[in-house]
């Protein structure tokens, strides 16, 4: 329940991002009241006024952080955004505690009319690091889509990529029977990110059938892992493509290109998937 | 032409430009507010006066280059898209604040340097801008978040290989 909150999801747009303006904004007003400063030494109270714009980012960033750690444990830990997330995440951290030394500082020289050299450079390496940091930040959700409709999905998101190995498994024809132990325990709209035999899909349980998808939309490659199930129908977090989870074909678009499926059967009582011998593309 | 429509949709810099340029005033407006508020409260004094001012010119200058790159990350959406209708609402209600904010300014101008408290019209006006401004931004991020604006543009071809080795059906190039 608090999760979802700092996810963000009553206001149906994450938290963290919307909190972060401040901290940036306000870390930068305070450089260039630095630089203001120094320009003109003759307007009083300058450095005081960076002061105060940099107690406030300070505030702020802590405040965003909490969300941003919510955050940082949704991304699956196998995925690639996941060692970006990490160094922003680090960043972050350097650039608060560089910041709170940076006003500790400055607090013995509110009423000098220039901006001393050593916060002013502690001031520069911040504003550095913070933009390469937020820079990070928004590669996370522009790039890799982090948080993108996650609001919408009222079930867990996998937490990593199950591998399956296809030795010792029934072959029937040109297809594999690989049992997927974690298939049964899934609940109504839950998922698993499975790669077997090189193939990476979404295994889904909707109207308690389980059903196995590619887990790539054809659009721009969103992960349907992480989608919403409205029917049979799978929706892309990103770009709201629908696919039928029962033929893979497209149902909505933007995507124009139908989902690879594969057959799940029970056998022995396990829930097994069918996957090609080889791994030809079709 | 085209290297300046890509500078603006930052095509360069491998991330969209407007939403790295909005967060000046996103945070600028509200926090004058929030000064504006302290120095009514007598706390810091002229100080606040000063810091709000200051930081309503910073979101100006800042929310000016924004709209250049707002408006073609805007014209890259299809008319009969939700998301269209929804960034022409997100435009309207920013320009509204930025007039707001100017015309703010402008009232603060005279006394800023000296004044140890913010007077009734400034603030209603910062009230407003702030309204108006976190109404917006809430719209933008939907545009974000929601409906997938600006995702993978550029990093499509990185994802396209990811699935490729995935085994997945993908669309010709």
């Amino acid at each position: 329940m608090l999760k979802d909150f700092l996810e963000g999801k009553p206001l149906q747009h994450p938290i963290h991002p919307l909190l972060i303006h401040f901290p940036i904004g306000l870390f930068i007003l305070s450089f260039i009241l630095d630089l203001i400063s120094l320009a003109f030494p003759s307007a009083p109270n300058l450095v005081r006024d960076a002061f105060y714009a940099m107690l406030l980012g300070i505030i702020t960033a802590v405040i965003a952080a909490v969300p941003g750690l919510v955050d940082y444990t949704d991304i699956r830990s196998d995925h690639p955004a996941k060692r970006t997330a990490t160094a922003h995440l680090t960043l972050n951290l350097i650039v608060v505690a560089l910041y709170g030394i940076n006003l500790g500082v400055r607090s013995s020289t509110l009423d000098e009319l220039k901006t001393p050299i050593a916060p002013l450079v502690l001031s520069l390496i911040g504003i550095v690091l913070l933009s390469a940091s937020s820079y990070l930040g928004g590669r996370l959700i522009y790039d890799e889509g982090i948080a993108v409709g996650r609001h919408k999905r009222r079930t867990p998101t996998p937490e990593d990529t199950l591998h399956f190995s296809t030795a010792n498994t029934a072959r029937e024809g040109d297809v594999l029977f690989v049992p997927v132990p974690g298939a049964e325990r899934l609940g109504n709209e839950e998922t698993l990110r499975a790669e077997i035999n090189g193939q990476v899909m979404t295994i889904a349980k909707i109207d308690n059938r389980v059903f196995a998808i590619q887990e790539f939309c054809t659009h721009r490659f969103g992960p349907l892992s992480e989608g919403t199930f409205h029917g049979f129908d799978v929706q892309c977090p990103w770009h709201k493509s629908r696919f039928d989870v029962r033929t893979g074909k497209v149902t909505n678009g933007p995507a124009k290109v139908d989902l690879k499926t594969f057959r799940v059967e029970t056998r022995d009582g396990k829930i097994c998937v069918g996957v090609p011998c080889t791994t030809e593309k079709s | 032409m085209k290297w300046l429509l890509d500078f603006l949709k930052g095509t360069w810099l491998k991330h969209p430009l407007h939403p790295i340029l909005v967060h000046v005033p996103m945070a600028m407006w509200p926090g004058a507010l929030i000064f504006d508020l302290l120095s009514r409260g007598n706390i810091g004094g002229n100080a606040m006066v000063r810091l709000s001012f200051y930081a309503i010119l910073f979101g100006l200058v800042v929310a000016l280059l924004a709209v250049p790159a707002g408006l073609v990350d805007w014209t890259g959406i299809k008319k009969e898209k939700p998301a269209w209708k929804i960034g022409l609402y997100h435009m309207v209600l920013n320009l509204l604040a930025a007039v707001l904010f100017a015309i703010n300014l402008g009232l603060r101008v005279q006394d800023f340097r000296d004044a140890r408290t913010v007077s009734a019209a400034p603030l209603t006006l910062s009230i407003l801008g702030t309204a108006l401004v976190i109404g917006s931004a809430y719209l933008g991020g939907r545009m974000t978040y929601e409906y997938g604006i600006s995702i993978a543009r550029m990093s499509r071809e990185k994802w396209r290989k990811i699935a490729e080795a995935g085994g997945a059906n993908v669309p010709e190039e």
